[in-house]
């Protein structure tokens, strides 16, 4: 009986001592994020998301934004005439809505219930804008899955791991 | 008897559920597409596909390449000039870099990173460092570094016309004469109701200039998808440009974001997004294609797919004296040379 208390008196205190030890020095947490300077828009984030609405949505890097009045993200390239028609609008769902500001400036927002992270405004934007529309991991909505499945999904490698503290790779200024 | 059937039901039973549960697993992992390799299941409404928008009628290509390209030998190449005898001056890096016909090519080296670059009839070398100017002679020996801009100065074109230097301030979207001393003069271009003028719309770094032979002032209003002609003293007299996917005008939301004059007063420009490259006559009506995206971009519609190179894509272009039109390919730091071949409508 006392070799058994011993025995078992020692794996718990081993297992104590092992906790306190982890809380002591606990590993940083990360999530996963997208690098915007990496990212090909290829539209897998749209539907490789465990989440059936995607967890990643369109960004606006409003500094570095022209504010065109032609918008190459909101609009598509042969678009007949600049109004919120859908045979003109770039974006499948809608998800982008245009404000006057003053001639010839316009600002846009990303509607997030709309979007679904497709990416294809930020092709356009890419394209012939300056790129000031890119995608992000939203972590209001990502569970931050062990292994991401659009992570695994990406072409381009685009998906990293950064720490919690800061878990936004944004666009701040144009290169 | 029943116990024994009962057990072998059991295993049966068992036996096919396992089996079951294998084969599902089996094919899942076959059929499940974890890498992405098969797309993004999107429909055809979440694609963008502009390469009908970039197919061009050969029938309006009006030059060929002439010759094999000439390497940049720079990493980042922003800027072409050529001056009287066909020497192309290529600004990028830190650095100007001379590539004549025959003879070695030159460097002169510079403290920052140039933004445009143009040659002077005498042979002096304007250099437009992102704030400021700066003059050398011809053998690179620098004889004037002009008073700063400002830090949110970007400098993108320069232009010289007898004793007036004009600079293209991409940041503060206006135009900047100078004395040939380096003096200021005045701006141009700023917006002006009085004078109609609605002032310069500049989404992105590209803002070009040149001095026609009528002795107006050519600038780019890129976010107005126009070439707009001013005097020295800052009257705008007239413009031309439209916006259009088509051939004919300017895509995107800031085009062209280059340009050169043709010794016959024609215009040559450059846009970015749809690469293209295209000859207007001196009134601004279309002629002709120098170069597409078949020709500039491997046949691929555009030039990029990550930002980065995305936004290297606004190419400089440049006419030589002899009608050829050098084309700066900044993403893959080359120079293109044309020669027309076919007259135009």
């Amino acid at each position: 009986m006392l070799v058994g208390i011993l025995r078992y008196g020692g794996l718990g205190l081993l297992g104590a001592a092992g906790v306190y030890l982890l809380k002591k020095n606990p590993k940083p947490r990360t999530v996963w994020q997208i690098d915007p300077q990496v990212c090909v828009a290829c539209g897998n984030c749209a539907n490789y998301c465990v989440l059936e609405e995607s967890a990643v949505k369109c960004t606006h890097a409003f500094a570095v934004c022209g504010y065109c009045e032609l918008c190459s993200g909101c609009f598509r390239p042969d678009a007949k005439e600049l109004n919120t028609g859908a045979e003109n609008q770039l974006c499948p769902t809608g998800a982008i809505k245009r404000a006057y500001v003053e001639d010839p400036y316009y600002e846009y927002v990303i509607d997030e219930s709309l979007c679904n992270g497709c990416g294809k405004c930020v092709k356009g934007c890419n394209a012939f804008g300056n790129g000031s529309l890119f995608l992000q991991v939203r972590h209001d909505r990502c569970v931050n899955c062990n292994e991401c499945s659009i992570a695994a999904a990406c072409p381009s490698g685009a998906f990293k791991r950064v720490s919690a503290e800061k878990p936004y790779l944004l666009k701040e200024t144009h290169a | 008897m029943n116990r024994l059937a009962g057990a072998v039901n059991t295993r049966i039973t068992v036996g096919v559920v396992i089996g079951t549960a294998i084969i599902i697993g089996v094919v899942a992992v076959f059929r499940l597409d974890s890498t992405g390799k098969k797309g993004s299941g999107l429909g055809d409404e979440f694609k963008y596909d502009v390469k009908d928008l970039g197919k061009i009628d050969p029938e309006l290509i009006l030059y060929e390449q002439s010759s094999e390209p000439i390497a940049t030998g720079l990493e980042i190449s922003r800027a072409i000039a050529v001056d009287g005898r066909g020497n192309v001056y290529i600004a990028g890096d830190n650095a100007v870099r001379i590539i004549g016909e025959g003879n070695p090519s030159k460097r002169i080296e510079l403290s920052a990173a140039p933004g445009c670059v143009t040659v002077a009839d005498d042979g002096r070398i304007f250099v437009g460092l992102r704030e400021h100017v700066e003059v050398f002679d011809v053998a690179g020996k620098r004889l004037a570094s002009w008073p700063s801009l400002g830090d949110d100065a970007v400098l993108t074109s320069i232009a010289v016309y007898k004793d007036n230097v004009f600079a293209a301030d991409a940041g503060n979207r206006i135009v900047l004469r100078y004395d040939a001393a380096g003096r200021l003069v005045n701006r141009i271009g700023a917006g002006d109701d009085t004078r109609n003028i609605p002032g310069f719309v500049v989404p992105s770094p590209y803002f070009d200039l040149a001095v026609a032979r009528d002795g107006l002032l050519r600038v780019v209003n890129p976010g107005r998808h126009r070439i707009e002609a001013y005097t020295f003293d800052g009257d705008l007299e007239f413009w031309w440009g439209r916006y259009s996917a088509g051939l004919e005008g300017f895509c995107g939301c800031c085009n062209p974001v280059s340009f050169a004059l043709l010794g016959d007063g024609g215009f040559v420009t450059c846009e970015k997004g749809l690469t293209r490259v295209k000859i207007y006559d001196a009134e601004g009506r279309f002629v002709g294609v120098v170069a597409g995206p078949e020709q500039l971009t491997g046949g691929k519609w555009n030039i990029c797919e990550i930002p980065s190179a995305c936004r290297l894509g606004g190419f400089d272009v440049v006419a030589g004296v002899d009608g050829r039109i050098f084309v700066l390919d900044t993403v893959k730091n080359i120079v293109r040379t044309f020669t027309r071949t076919r007259a135009g409508k």
